[in-house]
């Protein structure tokens, strides 16, 4: 017998923490999965690796207690368990930490820790609580204060509070929900040590994630999932990121494009010494100035926060600029707004798709909310939503939109699938015109799985042969020189160099990110 | 072991089907009469004779016409305000736009009966225009506010109700007081060609007619129209709009016109339906009624029509219950809010469900 809340460590052969059995979920429509086999060691960190939509999330909301099980067995230390809620997960050891935060802002970190926890009581001893939680919080050497509120701690801090609440329950086996999406590159090495020592001290953690260089960085053991199954569990030492790749997407995938077309010379994009102010009234860009031609990329390099943003906001007719130009086709169409620039041809597709998409309206709404004012979407001013429906079905079919039907509401669609809904909208022309004239891409495949990454990344060269001219931010260097013609980097609001292809380097450029002009990075 | 405390649990629904949602307020409007006898049984009333009073306004023709006429300003008004709600808009100032067009539609009689400017069978239709303008652009202005200076409508619209009652009341005490009404603070009687009824004979008839033809428009306008699209783009997310260019200045301030336009038909509806002149506190809150019944109704136009009739049917119960059974104004007073906590305790089950185990 197990004795909860004793940890065994070193010596004994491993322990299987859990194990689930043909575990099998059905939602409308969806076998979300179908006979899943998985076990989890004490001492391992297993990474549960697949696209979005694999039902890696809702194999461990069955772990958790979220979701029941349709059909299949939970063992938990030897023990068949019925776990029905969370409150049943967190008796079995079960901690999870999901990819939004459950914590209150305004209460501090203590109190978030306690929160819903019988075994608190009625009175709340808060030196002994603080007290336990320092111990935790010094031997993971966080920088955290119990007493801290939780809205005045980073993105990064404000995880450790979720690990925390695990750890002070007592959790051995540990469940993080994508962790790394919203942390920046330093945080995620500190969570990833963090991980360590947890594994070191006997816990056992699953880490959801699509991202392959992490499962290889921090995990012991990788059990791949494609469209609902189990396809392979293996030790990571055994494997590599591209046998993992094709495990998970069922093919190779494509990492160099050939280009087609040359370049034209005409300049589509000219942007003469731009000055933007951002959302505080703070100078954001600080004079900037470039050209972008007709099927061309021009990739634009920086750590987030430096202006790109506003930048491209700027472009789209979304932002006012307050000096400088930008002349597009060889007019003049400084702050002109974005239905001008919508009807210049010009997509954006922001970084956040909540800028973009209406959660709340159809797959059909959204992907003509910016033609609905086009014959045959409407005529004068009465909507024909039977040709919207048609155009739907067709983008649908182009894009690989995975949605039951047109009039699904946006919202309900995965993360690749939206991404994959904003392209289709903003790639395709409006009625009457061809393609994008130029397209504005920020972060375009940020939080997407493998296949999904491909997909934008094969459509925007798609458009650039086609001869679109592209400004594409992007803080992924590996992306950004796989794809741009040209770079530029940008550091506080200004342009520190553009750099040829030839001249292509990831020192150089990561030099640049941080300030060092061209001649001094080089 | 089963311990005699049961545990009570809240959770979460995942998601309403319509099926529940309008079951779940059907029990609760019939918990709420449930608890409305028990009042009346304390009072020392038969509840039994009050609920045949209220179940005769909707079996009994000539009461469910009243109940209709009653219905009238409310549904025209919610059915405004479903637009506003739609668009994020918080609009509370129906009751003030309400009042607006009662001033408006007023002011068009006064003018004819002593200017003479229109033909007779014309002033109706002048009065319907003059209160959908004036009620919109009381409304607009709140919008207009919110959309360029990011003021919070629920504040600006809750004020300005205070302000055209009082402006009402200053009309009717003042400048518009009947002559020949020995001092009492009302204006003249309407003449009939400024009544509605004017022509079908009866107020009722024009009325649901009226509440028909305007669902069928808001239906249309939201469904059907690239700006009904605009508006509902606008309420999901201001972001949105502006990324697929949408002006949302433009969209908030012509659906915020609308949504107090129709207010103020709905004030219209009042003087010249029911009451026959203006006087003071015409309204006894048609316009916040509106906004439960809005809600009640799921900001669908077509459903907004029986939940309005169902709440001017409760307005003339009341004045029955008064009469017939000698009860108190504030017995009335007492049902009728019975019945709206009742419904708001009905939205809070429709989101949650409540476990309750022995264990």
């Amino acid at each position: 017998m197990v004795r909860q809340g004793k940890r065994m460590r070193g010596g004994d052969s491993p322990e299987i923490l859990v194990e689930m059995r043909g575990i099998t979920k059905r939602f409308p429509n969806v076998l979300a999965n179908d006979h899943v086999d998985f076990t989890l060691m004490r001492g391992e960190v297993h990474a549960l690796l697949g696209e979005n939509g694999a039902g890696k999330t809702t194999l461990m909301n069955i772990l958790y207690g979220l979701y029941r099980l349709d059909e299949g067995e939970i063992w938990i230390k030897g023990r068949r368990v019925n776990i029905r809620s969370p409150r049943d997960a967190i008796k079995n050891g079960i901690g999870m930490v999901h990819q939004q935060f459950r914590l209150i802002p305004t209460h501090t970190v203590a109190e978030n820790v306690i929160l819903g926890l019988k075994e608190a009581g009625f009175y709340l001893n808060y030196r002994d609580i603080n007290e336990k939680l320092s111990e935790i919080i010094s031997f993971y050497g966080w920088n955290i204060s119990p007493s801290a509120r939780v809205w005045q701690l980073s993105v990064g801090e404000k995880q450790q509070v979720e690990l925390l609440k695990a750890l002070y329950r007592k959790a051995d086996i540990l469940i993080l929900d994508e962790p790394t999406s919203v942390l920046t590159s330093q945080e995620t090495t500190q969570l990833f040590a963090t991980l360590r020592k947890m594994a070191g001290e006997g816990l056992g953690i699953i880490l959801i994630s699509h991202k392959l260089d992490e499962v290889m960085q921090v995990s012991d053991r990788v059990t791949v999932m494609r469209r609902g199954r189990v396809v392979a569990t293996k030790p990571t030492r055994e494997t590599n990121p591209n046998e993992l790749a094709n495990l998970m997407v069922g093919r190779p995938l494509i990492t160099s494009f050939e280009r087609l077309n040359k370049t034209s010379e005409k300049p589509i994009l000219r942007v003469e010494n731009l000055r933007v102010l951002d959302d505080k009234g703070l100078p954001a860009v600080r004079g900037v100035s470039f050209t972008v031609k007709g099927g061309e990329i021009l990739g634009i390099a920086g750590v987030a926060g430096n202006g790109q943003q506003e930048l491209a906001e700027t472009i789209a007719g979304i932002r006012k600029a307050v000096a400088g130009k930008i002349i597009l086709d060889g007019v003049d169409v400084t702050n002109k707004g974005s239905l001008f620039m919508i009807r210049q041809g010009v997509a954006y597709i922001p970084a956040e798709s909540s800028k973009c998409v209406a959660y709340q309206m159809s797959v059909a709404e959204n992907l003509v909310m910016k033609s609905f004012r086009y014959e045959p979407f409407s005529k004068s001013i009465v909507m024909d939503w039977d040709s919207i429906k048609q155009h739907a079905e067709r983008l649908i079919d182009a894009f690989s939109i995975v949605t039951p039907s047109p009039s699904t509401r946006a919202g309900n669609l995965s993360g690749g699938n939206i991404q994959r809904l904003i392209l289709a909208r903003e790639l395709t022309g409006l009625p009457g015109s061809s393609a994008p004239k130029l397209i504005i891409a920020t972060y375009p495949t940020r939080d997407l799985d493998v296949a999904a990454t491909e997909f934008v990344r094969r459509t925007l060269i798609q458009n650039r042969d086609q001869g679109a001219a592209i400004l594409l931010v992007s803080e992924d260097l590996e992306e950004i020189m796989m794809l741009s013609d040209r770079i530029a980097v940008m550091y506080r609001g200004e342009i520190v160099g553009i750099l040829e292809q030839q001249e292509f380097d990831v020192e150089v450029i990561g030099m640049m990110m941080t300030g060092a002009r061209r001649g001094e990075a080089a | 072991m089963r311990s005699a405390i049961p545990l009570i649990r809240v959770q979460r629904r995942l998601e309403v089907p319509r099926r529940v949602s309008a079951a779940v307020s059907a029990f609760f409007i019939l918990l709420s009469f449930a608890a409305a006898a028990l009042i009346f049984e304390l009072m020392g009333v038969s509840s039994v004779a009050t609920f045949g009073v209220i179940a005769s306004v909707f079996t009994n023709p000539n009461l469910l016409l009243q109940a209709i006429l009653r219905g009238l300003p409310i549904g025209l008004a919610a059915l405004g305000l479903s637009i506003a709600f739609r668009m994020n808009f918080w609009n509370i100032g129906a009751e003030g736009q309400l009042y607006m067009g009662m001033f408006a539609a007023t002011g068009v009689v006064l003018l004819h009966e002593y200017q003479g400017l229109i033909a007779e069978p014309l002033v109706i239709v002048f009065m319907v225009l003059a209160s959908f303008v004036a009620g919109g652009l009381y409304c607009a202005l709140s919008a207009a506010l919110k959309a360029k200076m990011g003021v919070n409508e629920v504040l600006t619209t809750l004020m300005l109700n205070y302000i055209a009652i009082l402006f009402v009341d200053f009309l009717v005490y003042g400048p518009w007081r009947d002559p020949k009404g020995f001092n009492f603070p009302l204006s003249i009687q309407f003449p009939d060609y400024a009544r509605l009824g004017f022509v079908l004979g009866s107020p009722s008839y024009e009325g649901l007619a009226m509440l028909l033809v305007v669902a069928f428009l808001v239906y249309g306008l939201m469904r059907h129209t690239t700006l009904g699209f605009e508006m509902r783009v606008v309420g999901e997310s201001p972001e949105v709009a502006k990324h697929a260019g949408i002006s949302y200045a433009k969209a908030l301030i012509i659906g915020g016109f609308i949504s107090g336009g129709l207010a103020g038909i709905a004030g219209f509806s009042v003087v010249s339906g029911i009451i026959g002149r203006l006087r003071p506190r015409a309204s006894p809150g048609y316009g916040y009624t509106a906004i439960i019944v809005a809600f009640l109704a799921l900001l669908n136009p077509w459903l907004i029509i029986p939940a309005s009739i169902f709440f001017g049917g409760l307005i003339v119960a009341g004045d029955l219950i008064q009469a017939s059974l000698k009860l108190p104004f504030a017995a009335v007073q007492i049902f009728q809010s019975i019945i709206f906590l009742f419904i708001i305790a009905g939205e809070f089950m429709k989101r949650y469900r409540i476990i309750v185990s022995w264990r």
